[in-house]
């Protein structure tokens, strides 16, 4: 066998190529329920952007804590979030991972470190603020993680958020990612900095900005970043720029986006697939491997959908519960 | 049919957004120059270029908001009369926000017969304007990380020193220097080209792309090795300097430290310093292809990681002379001194010449 090129051994880079396909098919089996009117509220899809999320959370564990957006389901899922208690919450089944209180927008486990989806755009940034303030007093190096995309980017929040961490040193990390839309409004339109680096610099961070459909090379700027606010190097930001695959929310007719754009992306620029080139060329990995895979995947995501639909709705009795906590 | 008349030449300008935006600006506080400066930078060029007689200036369009900038900067300007700036036109191409685009735009320059192209970018994007610019003279500004290929100084005298070459007011053969390049093949692939170095490093994945880990680099190939530059052909400009102007470069076989036969300490990248195991070193010959001594891993050009190979591949690496040329800034600003070139006679002398 050939010797392995990759910044992670075998079991990492399978790991990883899980952790994205099972994002990519709870994505797309969630775009196919939600056309059949079954799923309530709004849901926005994460496919085509696994490499991102998954890429940094390789470098995590349960104890640091990342503050994700309405983009959420594939953060949740690369953090450790049970998969069928996921799909359970779109439901809004009692056996959801907030009692199907919450809904896509609004998943969250503690016990994994993801402090939560988040409805409202940039208000992640201050969440991965206190958490990654909470880790400095510990002095455990954990890391608090906010997830922004390049629209909430321009909230108040996130920029304050920046601040912050720069002025008390934070392990925190912001990643911005940039799949060059917010709604139908492109990126050059509404970004008035024209570069997130810039945008960092100004603040007195460091940035970078890598490929976000390129694993390795997410995977290897996060991991540097990581270990070095573990370390006391302080915040930065990482951008990734990145593509999506389905509309906005499910139900957006895309009329803003080019002839041919997501056909030409989708055949050129499929994370997973060149992911999935690479290991395999290199040989490290065979095909079948990847092929059992996938098919123990199609088979969860196939459990998770039938458990929730058949799961039963939490009762008025539930009303009050999980709603307000007392500290 | 009269005669076409002699059209006056025109500048292409190629800058970049996104040099500058690696992970070094994490691992090694490396410069972050922010798009207003960038955009800042083009504005002197255009004005000195028109200052030295250049009507047409020619640029790649670019989303990353050089263009946005540049279009408000000159509006301000003729608002208030401040500065003159020759006609602006952009290449008519589609943005992708990658190197293609700098490679594309280089293409349309060289079938549109510009007279020269002023590149912003690190030396990156100088690689990629030269893949393709043929014969035509580039002048380099350097906006990037490491900056080996472009010379450091003030770009408003980049920009006049190309407005006084094209215009013809300095010889040909004083103001463009020859340079010399290095050309990557992998088994019949199109070749690549370097302008500095080429490093091959044991690391299979392209990833981020920069190097900065000295455990993993196991050879080095340069045109060119200045002892006051940053980057891995600081390396070889530490141990045994070649100029751009002389014939040949230099070949360094690299080790780890615990089995090299020498240890050197290099600037690999911005203020960062890191011992370098060196086994030997050559000077390298033009026309003559060397394989290399690790059968997989990948190859970084001019600093960056971009193609990767295994034992399957047959990859050779070769020097050439005379490869393109670069206007050579400071000869033609020394002529441009001693022969008068910006002088204009006074007020007195001209009230004389008219009574
Ligand atoms: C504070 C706030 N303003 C507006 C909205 C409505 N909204 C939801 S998603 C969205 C666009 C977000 O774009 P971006 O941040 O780029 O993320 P992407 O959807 O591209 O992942 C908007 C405007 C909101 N949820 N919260
Ligand atoms: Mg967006």
């Amino acid at each position: 066998m050939s010797k392995n090129p990759f910044p992670l051994d075998k079991q990492g880079l399978l790991e990883a190529y899980r952790t994205m396909r099972t994002i990519r098919e709870f994505e797309e089996r969630v775009h196919n329920e939600f056309a059949k009117g079954d799923i309530p509220g709004f849901v926005h899809l994460y496919a085509g952007e696994e490499a991102s999320g998954t890429g940094i959370m390789m470098h995590l564990n349960d104890r640091d804590r990342i503050a994700s957006t309405h983009r959420g389901h594939g953060h949740c899922i690369a953090k450790g979030v049970d998969v069928k208690e996921m799909m359970g919450e779109i439901y809004g089944k009692a056996m959801g991972s907030c009692r199907g209180k919450g809904g896509s927008m609004h998943i969250a486990d503690l016990s994994k470190g993801m402090m939560g989806a988040n409805g409202i755009l940039g208000a992640g940034a201050p969440l991965a603020c206190g958490a990654a303030l909470a880790a400095k007093f510990r002095g455990d190096g954990g890391v608090g993680i906010s997830f922004v995309g390049d629209g909430a980017s321009n909230q108040g929040m996130f920029l304050e958020s920046l601040n912050l961490a720069a002025v008390w040193n934070l392990p925190a990390i912001f990643v911005v990612e940039n799949n060059g839309y917010a709604e139908s409004t492109s990126r050059e339109y509404a970004v008035a900095v024209d570069s997130y680096v810039d945008r960092a610099a100004g603040f007195g961070l460091p940035g970078v900005t890598v490929d976000g459909t390129d694993f390795f090379a997410v995977y290897e700027a996060a991991g540097e970043i990581i270990k070095r606010a573990r370390e006391g190097g302080g915040p930065a930001l990482l951008e990734c720029k990145m593509i999506r695959f389905f509309g906005h929310f499910e139900g957006d007719q895309q009329t803003y986006r080019g002839k041919g754009e997501v056909e030409h992306i989708r055949a050129n620029q499929d994370c997973i697939k060149l992911f999935a080139d690479k290991v395999l060329d290199a040989g490290v990995i065979k095909r079948p491997e990847l092929e059992a895979i996938d098919k123990e995947i199609v088979k969860l995501i196939d459990e998770a959908v039938i458990t929730a639909k058949a799961a039963p709705l939490p009762t008025a009795k539930d009303l009050m519960t999980d709603v307000y906590v007392t500290y | 049919m009269s005669e076409e008349p002699k059209l006056a030449p025109t500048v292409g300008i190629i800058a970049n957004p996104v040099s500058a935006r690696d992970i070094r600006r994490v691992i090694a506080n490396a410069t972050s120059l922010q798009i207003t400066d960038r955009a800042n930078i083009v504005l002197r060029v255009l004005a000195c270029l028109k200052a030295s007689g250049i009507e047409r200036v020619v640029m790649m369009p670019d989303n990353g908001g050089i263009r946005h900038h540049v279009r408000r900067g000159v509006e301000r300007s003729r608002n208030l009369g401040e500065h003159e700036f020759p006609d602006l036109s952009y290449l008519d191409m589609t943005v992708t926000g990658t190197v293609d685009d700098t490679v594309r735009a280089a293409d349309l320059m060289r079938q549109q017969g510009i007279a020269a192209i002023v590149v912003l970018g690190g030396d990156g994007t100088h690689r990629a304007v030269v893949s393709r610019s043929g014969d035509i003279p580039i002048a380099g500004i350097s906006t990037g990380t490491n900056n080996a290929f472009p010379e450091h100084r003030e770009p408003t005298i980049t920009g006049l020193a190309v407005g006084l070459a094209v215009t013809g007011r300095v010889p040909e053969a004083v103001a463009y220097a020859p340079n010399k390049k290095l050309v990557v093949r992998i088994n019949d692939q199109a070749a690549e080209i370097a302008l500095v170095d080429v490093a091959l490093v044991t690391e299979r994945v392209v990833g981020a792309r920069a190097l900065w880990k000295p455990e993993t680099f196991r050879e080095l190939f340069v045109t060119f090795a200045e002892p006051e530059v940053i980057g891995m052909s600081a390396i070889a400009g530490l141990l045994e300097p070649v100029k751009r102007s002389e014939p040949g470069g230099l070949h360094v076989l690299l080790a780890p430290t615990e089995e090299a036969a020498l240890t050197l300490n290099v600037p690999i990248a911005p203020g960062y310093m890191r011992p370098i195991g060196i086994a030997r070193w050559q000077r390298l010959s033009a026309g003559k292809a060397h394989g290399p001594q690790i059968t997989s891993g990948s190859i970084a050009l001019d600093g960056e990681r971009e193609l990767s190979f295994s034992e399957r591949d047959r990859v050779s690496v070769m020097l050439e002379e005379n490869a393109f040329r670069t206007v050579n800034v400071a000869a033609v600003m020394d002529y441009a001194a001693r022969h008068g070139l910006m002088r204009q006679a006074g007020q007195k002398e001209r009230k004389r010449q008219v009574s």
